[in-house]
């Protein structure tokens, strides 16, 4: 027989509920407010759902009704300073963290609405209603509630998307040396899903003062928690990550309060994250103003059992019953915050004039359609003022490097002059540098709080690096070991990374970079193998830079690091080992955006490539004989891309030629060509050419891999079918 | 039903046409016999009008583009069809109506026969009505056979640039496709287009002007290339044509104009009466026409074309060029209503309101520099006509007279091109003398 014994995880899971004995003993103000907090959300939700109705919210109301109690238990003890985001369903934790900021924490009931308040509701409601007056200019909406003054990070429509974003809030809050906190809402539906889980877990590793927040409602849409989860209670999720959970009946605010504090006091202590599962009820459907028996995924008798326990009507009585204040009084709050939202709406909507009876937006509000595609990037004028050099034209003096020491050292120098860049990812920490050398010497020079060695999981320390970088107290450079990797993270990095800047109506900087490698020809085999310029190139939001030699590379990364957006630094695992030069005595040079390099001038065919395929380029013009001009691309993406040097060229040579290596399908320039032939279609004697790999990824087999991917000789291949082209024979 | 109006052939053999305005807009209603549309060839500017009544689907191709004849230009619905329907119905999406649809390569039996240079292209043919998309692809010329003509978008720019004819290159790249490499060299390329490509800026491929004149790059170098009009164009094209392809050759005779100036100042005394030396002139030519009537002829392929009626064009200089309106039936015209005529078309001409007619036919021309104090000078055949008269200045000169001794006498000295193919020598002398005789008979120009 062997021997068993009981294991125990030694972090507590508690079940909190509150006695006669809490009520009688809460700070009337705090009950006060919590009242009058609740009356404010359930006011305004029901607004919105006479205003869905009504056809006037363009996408669906999520309605927070029923579950009041939670967000406003939890958030009423808060700071400003600390930090909230939430899901889809967020009007509520935003409206909790809105009012509890304006109102100091504190709200008098007979006098619940200030004008700040009152101009806060209305400017929450023109959000939701696409409005250019809202918080993001309307362009966020119900799901993207943002306002950073109050510590509202934004409200995310992924579901889990934010947990990593709050994550990256808390760890630039630990980083900054305070005590505040951040909270990330998320529901049942949200408790599987991997970015949670991930989170969880460089949290509680990390330390990091994040509070997991579970608006536990019982539904997914119409799915079960019991159908999504073997064991319902979610906060169990928090014994595998060695985090402290509380679980609590969410339709009582005050038991969420008091467990709010055990969590939070642990985590201003510095004891890492925790978890509070709060059991709520919807009252609606998903979205809109039907009961989700309407639907038949539950009945009414289930419905009318919540019902009875609504935070609203609890906090009422409590409030009466401790003697606080009258049913009259109760009753005038209500009125009060009905009149708040009616004046709200009275700003916003009118009658239709061509509609008899209907109601429609009053068409000034609406926000100039021109702004649609502005605000996707930062302006570049961070750049102004630096010292924007060409490294051959500098004249100075030289000094050899290999590549990757060339990468190690103008991080160093960085990071000397910068306190706030961290360095993040899988090794980076360790074997001298990481798996190639790229960090060498960082870790000891600055230690494990600049420089972090991840789990391994991309979306969760990407997400975090987000979270951190829209903080802006960290700006984090992010290694991903291989490019293929964005795609266990491509949330973080498209969704969140990319679009955070826009969406939230250009309110934020997203000081970040990421880092990569392309590996063909390192035999990692098919997924580890491509290259990841063209998918970039295809997200709003992220530039990219690619440096064929060490000089550009030093000027490219020093752009990126000084920029406020997130950059892609593509590198090439071919290029570390090599002999390389950078000047003797500057590495604080910037490469600005819009910068090509023309590598050699040529009459009879422009070249358009970037990283290691210029040198098999410029190989293969010897080998041809083609006077072929070669353009160094080195910004790629869409805002940064130097139009003029491609221009200019196309219009002397009248042929084009974009030289990469990768796959053709996810290939970077498919894009280019496509603008190509439409800016200089004039200049054009033949059809764009584009030398690539093949269509499928490269595998492990030397002869495959080799005949996968372009080198010297497809380029040479491409410059006799463009000579081929030409005529004249 | 929708009723695609196509880009019509405006002037014979004219390949291509602009849209000078729109006297329509989508919506509207339009009825048989509207004037719909200002179309501008290289010489005149014609309004067009409906031949069905319609309301505008869509409208093509906007004011100021140009495209080749067959080419839809308007789309018009009936019968109360909606205008996208109408517009889906002629084939057109009612966005980027004109955009072209990409063409298929031809097959290889088809670069066989490839545009090949040929004199004797026949007019491009319209496509049939029952072909909606035919047309919109067609922003380059057709090659001879009403073949698609295959070139690089750089050579369709140089080309209208140059004002190469591109039925006349062969090309040599990939399908028989034209490319830089077939047209460098065919005809001299004007500075513009050189100094354009040598000194490129990344807005050019937008911005790039047509109409203003390009300055020399430095002031080493002094010049200022002006951009070529149509017109130009034209008179470039239909010039060297004539020059190099028809045998020309020259008459010379001086005529005594003291009688005819005499008739002149008599009857212009007349009230209300005003008489050019020009006007007797092109009178005279008339006579002389009728006199021999063998001259009165052209040369087409097939034979030699006599006309009956007496067409004569007037050479007349306009700012920028040079147009040549006819003068229909001018030997049945009096002095007075030939006078007349020629000045209204004069003053149509300078204010661009000639109608495309006006501008075809005739047999011969009258080019007149007297008035600039030309004594003589020898003009270009206007083709398809077999002669022009060179008219210099009717001027005092020295004279041997009738009884031998030297007098002054006003001369004017008038050269005859004309076409070998059509007049031989002596046919061209025989009428350069009877021309002579009615100027120098004045009183036969008038009966």
């Amino acid at each position: 027989m062997p021997e068993r014994r009981k294991l125990d995880t030694g972090v507590p899971w508690l079940e909190l509920d509150t006695t006669d004995d809490d009520w009688r003993a809460a700070d009337p103000a705090l009950l006060a407010t919590m009242l009058g907090e609740i009356q404010l959300i359930r006011s305004f939700e029901e607004t919105v759902l006479d205003l869905a109705g009504a056809g006037l919210v363009h996408g669906p109301a999520h309605s927070s009704i029923g579950q009041e109690g939670g967000a406003v238990g939890s958030i009423v003890g808060l700071r400003s300073s600390d930090a909230v985001n939430g899901s889809h369903r967020g009007h509520h934790q935003f409206l909790a963290k809105a009012i509890t900021h304006v109102a100091g924490g504190r709200l008098d009931l007979g006098e619940l609405v200030t004008d700040d308040l009152q101009a806060m509701l209305q400017r929450t409601l023109a959000e939701i209603l696409g409005l250019a007056q809202g918080f993001s200019g309307g362009r966020g909406g119900s799901m993207h509630l943002q306002w950073l003054e109050a510590g509202a990070l934004g409200t995310n429509a992924i579901v889990g998307g934010g947990a990593p974003l709050a994550g990256g809030n808390g760890w630039a809050q630990k980083f900054a040396g305070t005590d505040d906190v951040s909270v990330n809402y998320f529901g049942d539906g949200s408790s599987q899903i991997g970015s949670v889980l991930e989170s969880m877990n460089l949290a509680a590793t990390w330390k990091t003062p994040l509070l997991f927040f579970i608006e536990n409602n019982l539904y997914a849409v119409s799915t079960h928690a019991r159908e999504a989860s073997a064991d319902p209670r979610f906060s169990v999720r928090a014994q595998g990550f060695s985090i402290p959970a509380w679980r609590v009946d969410g339709m009582n605010p005050l038991a969420v309060h008091l467990a709010t504090r055990e969590a939070v006091d642990l985590m201003r202590a510095g004891e890492g994250p925790a978890v509070i599962e709060a059991e709520v009820y919807r009252f609606f459907h998903q979205n809109g103003p039907f009961p989700g028996s309407a639907f038949g995924y539950r009945t009414k008798d289930e419905e009318k059992t919540w019902r009875v326990r609504d935070p609203l009507v609890l906090m009422g009585q409590k409030m009466q019953e401790l003697g606080y204040a009258t049913e009259a009084e109760i009753a005038a709050v209500k009125d009060q915050a009905k009149q708040a939202m009616a004046d709200a709406v009275r700003a916003l909507v009118e009658d239709d004039p061509e509609r008899e009876g209907k109601r429609r937006i009053i068409p000034a509000l609406w926000p100039d359609t021109n702004w649609v595609d502005t605000g996707i990037r930062s302006d570049a004028s961070e750049l102004e003022g630096l010292s924007a050099v060409e490294p051959t034209e500098a004249g100075g003096e030289w000094r050899d490097v290999k590549f990757v020491d060339a990468v190690a050292q103008v991080m160093d120098r960085r990071m000397e002059l910068d306190e706030r860049i961290v360095v993040l990812g899988e090794d980076v920490h360790n074997l001298g540098g990481g798996t190639n050398g790229a960090t060498k010497g960082l870790a000891e020079k600055y230690g494990p709080q600049r420089v972090v060695g991840t789990p391994i999981s991309e979306n969760a320390f990407f997400g975090f690096a987000t979270g951190a970088a829209l903080d802006g107290r960290i700006r984090p450079v992010v290694e991903f070991m291989y490019p293929d990797f964005m795609w266990v993270a491509a949330d973080q990095v498209f969704n969140q990374a990319g679009k955070a800047r826009h969406m939230f109506g250009n309110n934020n900087d997203v000081p970040l970079v990421l880092r990569t490698k392309v590996a063909m020809g390192s035999g990692y085999g098919s997924q580890h193998l491509m290259d990841p310029a063209g998918i970039f190139a295809t997200a709003p939001g992220w530039r990219i830079v690619a440096a064929s030699n060490a000089a550009d590379y030093v000027g490219l990364m020093n752009a990126a690091l000084a920029l406020e957006d997130p950059v892609l630094v593509i590198e090439h695992m071919m290029q570390y080992g090599s002999a390389d030069r950078v000047p003797a005595d500057d590495l604080d040079y910037i490469i600005p955006p819009g910068s090509a390099a023309v590598r050699r001038t040529g009459s009879e065919v422009t070249v358009l490539t970037y990283l290691k395929m210029v040198e098999h380029t410029l190989e293969a013009i010897e080998q041809t004989g083609i006077d072929a001009e070669v353009v160094d691309l080195r910004w790629l993406d869409r805002a940064s891309i130097d139009w003029a040097t491609i221009e200019s060229s196309i219009m002397k040579t009248n042929a084009v030629v974009i030289v990469e290596q990768g796959s053709r399908g996810p290939s970077y320039g498919a894009w280019l060509a496509d603008e190509i032939q439409r800016r200089c279609f004039d200049w054009l004697d033949q059809p764009v050419a584009r030398v690539t790999g093949g269509e499928a990824s490269p595998s492990i087999s030397k002869v495959l891999e080799r005949a996968a991917i372009a080198g010297t000789e497809e380029v040479v291949a491409g410059l006799e079918a463009v000579r081929a082209a030409w005529g004249g024979n | 039903m929708a009723i695609v109006v196509r880009m019509p052939e405006i002037a014979t053999g004219s390949a291509e046409a602009a849209i000078a305005s729109w006297l329509v807009a989508v919506g509207d209603d339009v009825s048989e016999g509207q004037e719909i549309v200002e179309i501008e060839t290289e010489k005149a500017t014609v309004e067009y009008s409906a031949e069905q009544s319609g309301v505008v689907a869509g409208i093509l191709l906007d004011a100021g583009s140009s495209a080749t004849v067959g080419t839809p230009i308007v789309v018009l619905a009936t019968g109360g069809q909606s205008a996208d329907d109408a517009l889906a119905e002629a084939g057109v999406g009612s966005e980027a109506a004109a955009a072209p649809e990409a063409p298929s390569p031809p097959e290889s039996a088809q670069e066989e026969s490839a545009p090949v240079p040929s004199d004797e292209a026949p007019a491009p043919s319209t496509p049939p009505m029952n072909e909606p998309d035919a047309g919109l692809a067609l922003t380059v010329p057709e090659a001879p056979g009403g073949e698609r003509l295959f070139a690089s978008p750089l050579v369709r720019k140089l080309a209208r640039e140059r004002g190469i004819d591109l039925t006349r290159i062969h090309g040599t790249g990939p399908n028989g496709r034209i490319v830089r490499r077939d047209i460098d060299g065919s005809q001299a390329a004007p500075a513009t287009a050189a100094a354009t490509v040598e000194t490129p800026a990344a807005s050019t491929t937008r911005t790039e002007t047509r109409d203003e004149p390009t300055r020399s790059p430095d002031a080493a170098t002094d010049y200022i290339d002006v951009p070529h009009t149509g017109m130009r164009r034209a008179i470039a094209r239909r010039l060297t044509e004539s020059k190099s392809t028809v045998p020309h050759f020259y008459l010379v005779a001086e005529c005594r104009m003291d009688d005819l100036l005499a008739l002149r100042k008599q009857i212009n005394s007349i009230e209300g009466i005003q008489i050019s030396v020009n006007d007797f002139i092109v009178k005279a030519v008339a006579g002389a026409l009728r006199d021999v009537p063998d001259a009165n002829a052209i040369w087409t392929d097939d034979a030699t074309r006599r006309f009956t009626g007496i067409d004569i064009s007037v050479a007349v200089s306009i700012p920028g060029g040079l147009l040549t309106p006819v003068v229909r039936g001018v030997e049945k015209l009096s002095l007075g209503q030939l006078g007349e005529t020629i000045r209204d078309l004069a003053t149509r001409a300078r204010e661009g309101r000639l109608k495309q007619h006006e501008l075809e036919g005739g047999s011969f021309s009258v080019s007149n520099l007297g008035m600039y104090g030309t004594s003589e000078f020898s003009a270009i055949l206007n083709p398809p006509q077999a002669g022009i008269l060179a008219v210099g200045a009717a001027e005092p000169r020295p004279v041997v007279q009738e009884d031998g001794s030297l007098g002054i006498a006003t001369v004017m000295t008038v050269t005859l091109s004309a076409d070998h193919r059509v007049l031989d020598g002596a046919l061209a002398a025989e009428w350069l003398a009877a021309f002579t005789k009615r100027i120098e008979h004045p009183m036969s120009i008038l009966v």
